[in-house]
């Protein structure tokens, strides 16, 4: 829990990162995030879960994954692409052929071995062919790109899930001290609590693609 | 710890005689040979196995040859667990060489991670050692240590060299006596399906005081 003494503790003991989930998930209910808690049967460790579907260029994606999207896929799309889709007057066939759609999983894990929050992901095409880790850094924007650099154990690498047993990326959390100390030393300063999940979350989310609606930062009160 | 050494030397020089057959599910020019290797215990697959790669490169043709991989009766082999862990998994209870099939094409996305160079296993056993010692000594041991220093561990491992590696490995071994000895003592459970084996990761080959 942040705010003892001089300066706020960084870390984030487990029963806190639970409930600063549980206030960020009804949040997630209310603006339709997609955000979901998943359990794993038979213990009482989870993690928070969300899939998004994004369209990018298919000259990103290495000639294997050609995923073009056929009629049948459209209603997968959100509405802004199907609207610029049913547009093209070349047909939808052609337009497919511009974009393909790529679907990505982001899971919100406690490390107990660093006491704070981890960012794990996967990314694959509609037809399930997982993307490398030369495409994923392709699609991460490229003010981004140079940060995420800056370290051998600071990169995005691919890890093996602690919970799932299967391969994701994983953002590194070494640095997250570095970013978090300032925002919770100046929400001590003023007296006021946050909620570590979105305040960490907003940070980490972006670099790799995940939006984080600024809703959240307004409406998501931190635990008691 | 001096009393120790031959305990840790026996740790480190541990040894699983292997025989690696090429999957019959791979292409080939002309029949392959298994391939016979001593792998050290607490090392990694993709580290020690170049000259298993070479020798079955010979008989195939470039085009067949995708990311090396490695499976045990229908499993494929996590190559970021320690050989002694992966062995001490799968085959403990069968007789000696542990065979192996070797695999260049159909990739088990779902299963094992890509290791397409040495650095991404010098990444991953660096960040298996910064993990123990955020829960050994709170970071303090590791983030105190030079660049080189952590080169020096990898190498050491690298290169079978057990004073190099020690060298560096002994102050991750220390404690400060004033707190009362280690923090936490880092330990990894693998399981594999309802099996639970408690096992001492490489980086771990610690006693417990």
């Amino acid at each position: 829990m942040a705010g003892e003494k001089n300066s706020a503790s960084c870390y984030l003991d487990e029963r806190t990162f639970r409930l600063c989930c549980q206030l960020f998930l009804q949040h997630s209910e209310t603006i339709q995030d997609g955000w979901s808690w998943e359990q794993i049967k038979g213990t009482d460790e989870g993690f928070m879960k969300k899939t998004v579907l994004t369209p990018v260029k298919s000259s990103l994606l290495h000639k294997q994954h050609g995923c073009f999207m056929q009629a049948e896929n459209m209603d997968l799309l959100t509405d802004d692409i199907q609207a610029n889709v049913e547009d093209e007057t070349a047909g939808v066939q052609a337009a497919c052929e511009i974009h393909a759609v790529l679907r990505y999983e982001y899971h919100v894990l406690y490390s107990c071995s660093y006491q704070i929050p981890v960012l794990y992901f996967r990314a694959s095409t509609l037809d399930g062919n997982p993307l490398s880790l030369e495409e994923v850094w392709s699609n991460v924007h490229p003010n981004y790109r140079q940060r995420l650099q800056q370290g051998p154990w600071d990169t995005l690498t691919q890890q093996e899930h602690p919970l799932l047993g299967q391969p994701f990326f994983m953002l590194h959390p070494c640095r997250t001290e570095e970013f978090m100390k300032p925002a919770l030393d100046l929400a001590q300063a003023e007296n006021k609590r946050v909620n570590y999940i979105v305040t960490w979350l907003s940070v980490v989310g972006p670099v790799v693609g995940l939006d984080v609606p600024l809703s959240y930062c307004t409406e998501v009160s931190a635990p008691d | 710890m001096a009393d120790d050494k031959d305990v840790l030397r026996d740790v480190w020089f541990g040894k699983i005689p292997a025989c690696f057959t090429l999957s019959p599910e791979e292409t080939t020019e002309r029949e392959a040979e298994p391939y016979y290797l001593l792998l050290p215990r607490v090392s990694y697959l993709t580290l020690v196995t170049d000259k298993v790669k070479k020798h079955f490169l010979k008989v195939m043709k470039a085009e067949d040859v995708e990311e090396m991989w490695f499976e045990y009766e229908g499993t494929p082999l996590k190559w970021h667990y320690p050989i002694g862990v992966l062995f001490d998994l799968h085959a403990s209870n069968t007789a000696l060489p542990w065979n192996v099939s070797v695999h260049f094409k159909n990739f088990p996305e779902q299963d094992l991670l890509h290791c397409l160079s040495n650095s991404v296993i010098e990444a991953h056993f660096m960040s298996c050692i910064k993990e123990a010692d955020a829960l050994k000594h709170k970071s303090q041991v590791i983030n105190d240590m030079q660049k080189k220093d952590h080169k020096q561990l990898w190498m050491g491992l690298q290169n079978d060299k057990f004073d190099q590696f020690w060298a560096m490995n002994r102050k991750l071994m220390e404690y400060p006596s004033e707190e009362g000895g280690f923090r936490y003592i880092p330990f990894r459970i693998y399981q594999v399906f309802v099996h639970l084996f408690i096992l001492y990761s490489h980086c771990c080959s610690m006693k417990l005081h």
